[in-house]
């Protein structure tokens, strides 16, 4: 091909109009139409209607209602303790990570940048690895699932907040410094009432992806609904599995709704979106709710049994006969290729899917509903489970272990679009329909254009979360670095262990780094 | 990561009042509704201790260490068959012990294998109902773990390799008849089962089937018996392997149709199950105790009404003393597969 000046290449000018561009992720529902036909085996169609057909007919016996409740406030507590000490640490660390801080306080930002590269090591391992690695360091105890999702989460607040401050104008600080004051009190001011909607509106957002967290950490083994719910499923009782999945759906859709109304009652941004909030005026509200919120912790806390002192006492590791030369021999090629590809997968069909989804139901009032109501399954169901309940009627593998994956995050990312287009205002919208345009090109293009950008932004950082989430469908087979994770919990090999933690870590970290430059690529263009 | 809300930025002017009331930069005009709030602030941190029980270490009900609970035998088991069964059984079993042995007794539930033979390694489990292969992870794990008892069925204990009669896989004649499996979709129960996995994988690779041969590239892991039994019913996997304990049940009560499963082969007999307790329970509860405990579950007998419902829950006629060189094939095999390092 002769190289042609920038302007004139001719991808420069066929560049996929704005609207096209949130569809293009949908392509791979062709490739995969034409692989899918080979992992159906159909065998257990049976088992899928009874599991259809359970969610009318849930179980109502009294003694599984009330360990079904007993899980769930083991859930929620977790989720939310978890949450509150994330987002504790994550204040401080992003605040001790901003550049803007450092240069004020101490004249240097080094350290911030330092701080931040040390901060992505948390950050990387996903809180399930966290989960099993705590419960091998420090035993069984329910402080354990607490920290798997504080550690973490803890971490990505930072990052968030970190960039929130450097992002902010520095115009205020530079005034109030200017006039004489300390750098402390200066911060304080300039930055942190601007700090705060961002904040909040992250902190809602975290509270929700907790509690899937939990229910997640509960699948395996950590205590709450997550493990009725695995327990059910393989036991096959479908009727006791409704039960608790109702439930944990009806305590997820008021958690959402409840960070809703907080959200836009004390007017923070939307999490992507064009419509940026104003500053919150309910500050004394605010405040209150906090000060409620920290009894309410401490008795949960007590309620779950949390013992901080505990934590300290690491107790014998099982022993460490390490056989590297065996580590080296794994096919480590071949399994970080099939993540990989699981994750490109599983973010292409997710990303892709919402939107088409969302067009296709368009003509009809109920289509938005109906969705809706898959979208809350999809976020609610963690990702394993939807893999063995797939496992019914396709083989194991690859396939299989992306769909339940873009399954959970279609969950995720549809709602998000959703409640984008509702605050993107619908003049373009109502100007198209009243032009004779069909309710979907109208949507298409009155709504998905404007919006298509941030979207598929918001989808590449999603992407950064599939990867690490791959680790959680191992139980699937023949899926990458989840299998033999589990393989190596179970032969309790440290060596094999260690090693995949430490790629694990690698592959996210380098997933993020890609995923952060395609993403400002897209809110550049 | 980083978050991807677009650049957020908020313009001086509208920084909330609240706020700029509260910066050392103006005097502090406190409204009215202000100072109250700041009053009644002030008097929920104060007030807080005091609405908080004390806290007490007896809150966490798995504390690591022995020491912490000097007293209490904790019991365990590994979560091979359905929850309900095992809530049913182990309440009734700690009674027993309790009353025979004169310690309290309290069964704590774990829902993982690897989960079950770490507390143990801690010593946050006393005494701990494993697999053959569990058993030896765990006993390498805590020199000096004593193996108690295992059941009558347990010296010579079998597995039985199933199949869904709709995937034309016959019954085979010998263990080289393994190979039909190959290309077939084949699910173990869990990962650490030794009915379930470790033993059936041993006969498998003798047959000259890899794990790689089945239908996706690998095996699934069910993760229990039953489970196993109801997915090749269903046909979702096309054999399976179950322990014949489980099988038998499942067949008497009903609710395998020999229409739809069959077995097609019965392994060798191995040594399985086992009570492992912890080395030190003569020193915490006095010398002795360790016999005792292996004697109270040799004596009990189909004769009492009580312990004929314990011995019936287990499956057995009864229980045998055992010993660690019992397990010693189990080793081997556990170390060829690399379950065990």
């Amino acid at each position: 091909m002769t190289p042609l000046a920038p302007a004139q290449h001719p991808w420069s000018q066929r560049r996929p109009a704005a609207p096209l561009l949130i569809l293009l992720p949908a392509l791979v529902l062709l490739p995969l139409a034409a692989v899918l036909p080979a992992v159906v085996h159909g065998g257990g169609w049976e088992l899928i209607g009874q599991f259809a057909f359970a969610a009318i007919t849930p179980s109502g016996d009294p003694v599984l209602l009330a360990s079904a409740l007993r899980g769930l406030g083991v859930t929620v507590a977790v989720a939310l303790l978890g949450w509150a000490v994330s987002l504790a640490l994550g204040l401080v660390g992003g605040v001790l990570s901003s550049r803007t801080v450092w240069r004020t306080m101490a004249g240097r930002v080094w350290p911030a940048g330092a701080l931040r590269r040390l901060l992505a090591i948390p950050r990387s391992i996903h809180e399930l690895l966290w989960g099993l690695l705590l419960l091998q360091l420090v035993g069984l105890q329910p402080a354990v699932a607490v920290l798997a999702i504080a550690i973490p989460y803890a971490a990505l607040v930072a990052r968030v907040v970190s960039d929130l401050l450097d992002a902010l104008p520095t115009a205020p600080l530079e005034a109030l410094r200017a006039a004489g004051a300390a750098a402390p009190a200066a911060l304080l001011t300039a930055l942190g009432p601007a700090l705060l909607p961002g904040v909040f509106s992250y902190g809602g957002y975290r509270l929700e992806c907790a509690l899937r967290s939990a229910t997640l950490l509960g699948v395996f083994g950590l205590g709450g609904l997550g493990t009725e719910l695995r327990l059910t499923l393989q036991s096959l009782q479908f009727h006791e599995l409704w039960t608790c999945l109702w439930l944990l759906l009806a305590v997820m859709l008021l958690l959402e709704g409840l960070v809703r109304l907080l959200r836009r009652r004390w007017g923070m941004p939307g999490r992507f979106g064009l419509a940026a909030g104003a500053v919150g005026s309910r500050g004394r509200e605010l405040l209150l709710a906090t000060l409620a919120l920290l009894p309410v912790l401490l008795l949960l806390a007590l309620a779950l049994g949390v013992n901080p002192a505990a934590l300290l006492v690491v107790q014998a590791l099982p022993p460490f006969h390490p056989d590297w030369p065996a580590v080296l021999a794994l096919p480590w090629g071949a399994m970080v290729a099939s993540t990989l590809l699981l994750t490109l997968l599983a973010a292409a069909l997710a990303v892709g899917v919402a939107p088409l989804l969302l067009l296709l139901v368009a003509p009809w009032p109920w289509g938005r509903l109906l969705l809706q109501g898959l979208w809350a399954l999809g976020r609610l169901w963690p990702p394993p489970l939807t893999a063995l309940l797939l496992l019914f009627v396709l083989k194991p593998g690859l396939i299989t272990a992306a769909l339940a994956l873009a399954f959970h995050n279609l969950g995720v990312l549809g709602r998000l679009l959703l409640e984008a287009a509702d605050a993107a205002g619908g003049g373009a919208e109502a100007a198209l329909r009243c032009a004779g345009c069909g309710p979907r090109l109208a949507l298409f293009y009155g709504r998905f254009s404007g919006l298509s950008r941030s979207y598929l932004a918001y989808g590449a950082y999603r992407a950064d979360v599939i990867l690490r989430e791959t680790v959680v469908v191992g139980l699937v087979g023949a899926a990458g670095l989840g299998t033999l994770l589990l393989e190596a919990l179970s032969s309790f090999a440290v060596d094999q262990l260690l090693a995949l933690v430490a790629v694990y870590a690698a592959l996210t970290l380098l997933g993020e780094d890609l995923s952060d430059r395609v993403r400002h690529r897209l809110l550049a263009a | 990561m980083a978050w991807p809300a677009l650049s957020v930025s908020w313009p001086a002017s509208e920084i909330p009042p609240f706020f700029l009331m509260s910066s050392p930069f103006r005097r502090p005009v406190l409204r009215l509704r202000e100072r109250s709030t700041a009053v009644l602030a002030g008097l929920a941190m104060l007030l807080l201790p005091a609405v908080l029980p004390p806290v007490t270490p007896a809150a966490a009900p798995l504390l690591p260490g022995a020491q912490a609970q000097q007293k209490l035998l904790r019991i365990s088991a590994i979560p091979d068959q359905k929850p309900e069964t095992l809530n049913r059984l182990y309440p009734l079993l700690a009674n027993e012990l309790s009353r025979s042995l004169g310690v309290p007794v309290k069964y704590v539930p774990v829902t993982d294998y690897t989960a079950a033979v770490s507390a143990f390694r801690r010593g946050d489990l006393d005494l701990v109902w494993f697999g053959a292969l569990t058993g030896v992870q765990a006993r390498l794990q805590k020199p000096g773990a004593r193996v108690i008892a295992q059941r009558d069925i347990d010296a010579s204990f079998q597995s039985f390799f199933i199949a869904n009669t709709a995937s034309g896989i016959k019954p085979i004649a010998n263990q080289k008849g393994l190979s039909v499996l190959k290309g077939k979709r084949f699910t173990f129960g869990s990962e650490s089962s030794t009915s379930g996995r470790l033993m059936p994988q041993y006969f498998l690779g003798q047959a000259g089937v890899r794990l790689s041969d089945f239908a996706g590239g690998a095996p699934g892991f069910s993760s229990s018996h039953d489970a196993t039994i109801a997915l090749v019913q269903s046909g979702a996997y096309q054999a399976g392997v179950v322990n014949e304990e489980v099988w038998q049940s499942n067949l008497s009560s009903g609710k395998t149709d020999p229409k739809k499963v069959i077995v097609i082969w019965r392994t060798p007999g191995y040594a399985n199950y086992h009570w492992l307790a912890q080395p030190n329970l003569d020193q915490r509860f006095g010398k002795g105790f360790t016999a005792r405990l292996q004697s109270t579950f040799v004596n009990l007998r189909a004769s009492n009404p009580q312990q004929a419902q314990i011995l019936d829950l287990f499956g057995a006629k009864r229980f045998i003393p055992a010993t660690p060189r019992l397990y010693d094939p189990i080793e081997k095999v556990g170390r060829e597969i690399g379950k065990i390092r």
